[in-house]
């Protein structure tokens, strides 16, 4: 698609992809550029146009649902504001006893205006992204009872990121509800902090608390800044076209054509395919947080060397890591935390003792986490199947912890040392590849189909060089791939131990420098999969 | 804050909670002592604590702890 079509129609996704040649090549520098000559105090206006224009050229008429939500969750902040003031004069002039009830009431009213927005918010995401799954799915169910009423399965046209900006609204009017921000007045303010462009597409989820003030107090660009931000996107891309687009034919033709395969080829793939997910998502993380950085602002990471946890529980706290904190306040607190689970912890403790007491709410809250996690990446049944498998781990993880640690006294097995260590992190990542089997298969039953055939005919019979051929990879394409990921590897060990490679870098002499640079920018240019033969993967997580 | 010494002790024993000041960042407590802790410290102490309140500095040594209740009770 041109450029003078995209700016007439806008919806173009030639530009989904902050990989993409439209994007890195002319909207990002020029958005530099002008934003560099843009007066100092007009440069948060600017920011915001920008947006609202990458927004445009990629969702089209739909920027309406970012605009309407931003305008929704900003006239909610101002309702939760007025009674907050109000409530605040009605009980400095009230006498003490009175204080709490009167508290009571006003609490009463918050949550009345938290529960309006919450629903409308959730709503408009669930009615776009999740009604065809519902109503297929009742239609389903109602052909098997004989019920002769069949539904109309409604389709809509989606905005990217819409569930990204969604869980940003709702995050912003749970913290004025509960008091740990104050409602912004300034409409633009909170519109950048929904539509920063680096972020719309697939995140990370801000809290207002963390990035809005900073965005609307950007500064001119400085050269450290850009030279960062710019290292970093440098890397992004080295992920996402070195590795994560030479998977692609192998991880499209095996999953698409499963059954053709033997188990061994199956696990491959889905090997290949967890590294494509890690390179791609992370790589564009690279790229966000770099961009935001050239602006002097900095987004919360994502992902913080997932593959070094230990267990499945801690894997979470390094992967999706805004995700996970976002489930984790807004979702397992909540409900842990309810007056009906506080009632049941406090018996359920006195009864089966410290362990298992909690458990139960735990559980309940953990089931309501993984339930929303496995819907929230997609409406499918293998989606779900995702979300209750790392419930049912995690929960097994809580559950047999007593029962681990009675073993490894047994057996005098000291869980610190490192190969009992390096054991943890294999498991973990062998958990993790089972469960992005079934995330990308096509389906929950091709998905278990797959999974069937690894442990039942785990063959590399068919497995030589036509086959790869076949599949449009060769040696030359691992044995790239197999550099790329050991750099990886070697950056995220540094970064395990806390070593800042980049800072580290800019304090070499000159010369290194940009020996380093040209080494490296040739490297993504020589190796990487574009062009002819190779399909760039699409954003994975802008579907979400 | 000998009630509440007492509480965190038959929670999680065999932790020095009287000095310990990484209670949350050293791994002591994890996620389900803290819903344990927080139905006891309710209980005991006649107070809400709300979600909000489960963050790190408040949770992280007897001393902080201990701040929040009185904060919660004083403001009813």
């Amino acid at each position: 698609m041109s450029l003078s079509s995209l700016l007439l129609a806008g919806r173009g996704t030639d530009m989904t992809s902050y990989f993409s040649l439209l994007y890195l090549g002319a909207f990002l520098p020029l958005c530099l550029l002008i934003y560099s000559i843009f007066p100092r105090r007009g440069k948060k206006y600017f920011l915001l146009a920008a947006s609202y224009t990458f927004f445009w050229l990629i969702s089209g008429k739909l920027v309406v649902y970012l605009a309407l939500s931003t305008l929704s969750i900003h006239y909610f902040g101002i309702w939760l504001d007025r009674i907050q003031k109000e409530r605040d004069i009605a009980v400095k002039a009230a006498e003490k006893e009175n204080r709490k009830e009167l508290k009571r009431t006003y609490q009463k009213q918050q949550r009345l205006v938290l529960l309006f927005a919450a629903i409308l918010h959730i709503g408009v995401l669930l009615t776009l992204k999740y009604s065809p799954f519902f109503t297929t799915n009742i239609n389903t169910l109602l052909a098997h009872l004989h019920i002769p009423i069949h539904l109309a399965v409604p389709r809509f046209l989606m905005p990217i990121g819409i569930s990204f900006f969604t869980l940003q609204a709702v995050s912003y009017i749970f913290d004025v509800y509960r008091g740990t921000i104050r409602a912004d007045s300034n409409l633009f303010r909170l519109a950048l902090f929904m539509g920063f462009f680096p972020q719309i597409v697939e995140g990370p989820i801000c809290r207002y608390g963390e990035t809005a003030e900073a965005l609307w107090n950007v500064k001119t660009i400085q050269f450290t800044n850009l030279k960062l931000g710019l290292q970093r996107i440098l890397y992004g891309l080295m992920k996402k076209i070195v590795v994560a687009d030479r998977l692609n034919p192998f991880i499209q033709e095996v999953f698409s054509n499963y059954a053709k395969y033997e188990g061994g080829i199956l696990a491959i793939a889905a090997v290949f395919y967890t590294i494509q997910l890690y390179m791609d998502f992370s790589g564009t993380m690279d790229a966000v947080i770099g961009t935001a950085e050239i602006f002097g602002v900095k987004l919360p990471e994502n992902f913080r060397q997932p593959f070094f946890s230990r267990s499945i529980s801690e894997f979470w706290k390094r992967w999706h890591i805004t995700l996970g904190a976002w489930f984790k306040d807004y979702i397992f607190y909540p409900v842990t935390m309810s007056k009906p689970m506080k009632t049941m912890t406090s018996a359920a403790r006195k009864k089966i003792g410290n362990h298992f007491g909690p458990l139960l709410a735990g559980a309940v809250a953990l089931f309501c986490v993984w339930i929303c996690n496995g819907l929230w990446h997609g409406s499918a049944w293998s989606y779900i199947f995702f979300g209750m498998y790392h419930f049912v781990l995690i929960l097994s993880g809580n559950i047999l912890d007593p029962a681990a640690k009675w073993i490894h006294k047994k057996l005098h097995i000291q869980p610190e040392r490192p190969l009992y260590r390096f054991f943890q992190m294999v498991r973990t990542t062998l958990l993790v590849i089972i469960g992005e089997l079934f995330f990308r298969a096509e389906g929950l039953r091709a998905g278990l189909s797959m999974f069937q055939k690894i442990l039942t005919d785990f063959r590399f019979t068919t497995l030589n060089g036509d086959l790869l051929s076949k599949l449009r990879m060769d040696q030359f394409d691992l044995f790239i791939v197999g550099i790329t990921l050991l750099l990886v590897l070697t950056v995220s060990i540094l970064k395990e131990q806390g070593i800042r490679i980049r800072e580290g870098l800019s304090k070499k002499n000159t010369a290194f420098r940009w020996a380093v640079l040209y080494a490296w920018i040739l490297f993504i240019v020589i190796f990487g999969a574009y062009g002819p033969g190779y399909i760039p993967v699409d954003p994975i997580y802008a579907n979400f | 804050m000998e009630r509440l010494l007492a509480i965190l002790e038959d929670i999680q024993p065999g932790v020095n909670y009287a000095e310990c000041e990484t209670l949350i960042d050293g791994h002591y407590l994890d996620s389900l002592s803290i819903i344990s802790l927080v139905a006891e410290l309710e209980e005991e102490f006649d107070i809400t604590i709300p979600a909000v309140e489960i963050v790190p500095e408040n949770f992280n040594s007897a001393k902080a702890l201990w701040n929040m209740i009185q904060r919660l009770q004083e403001e009813g």
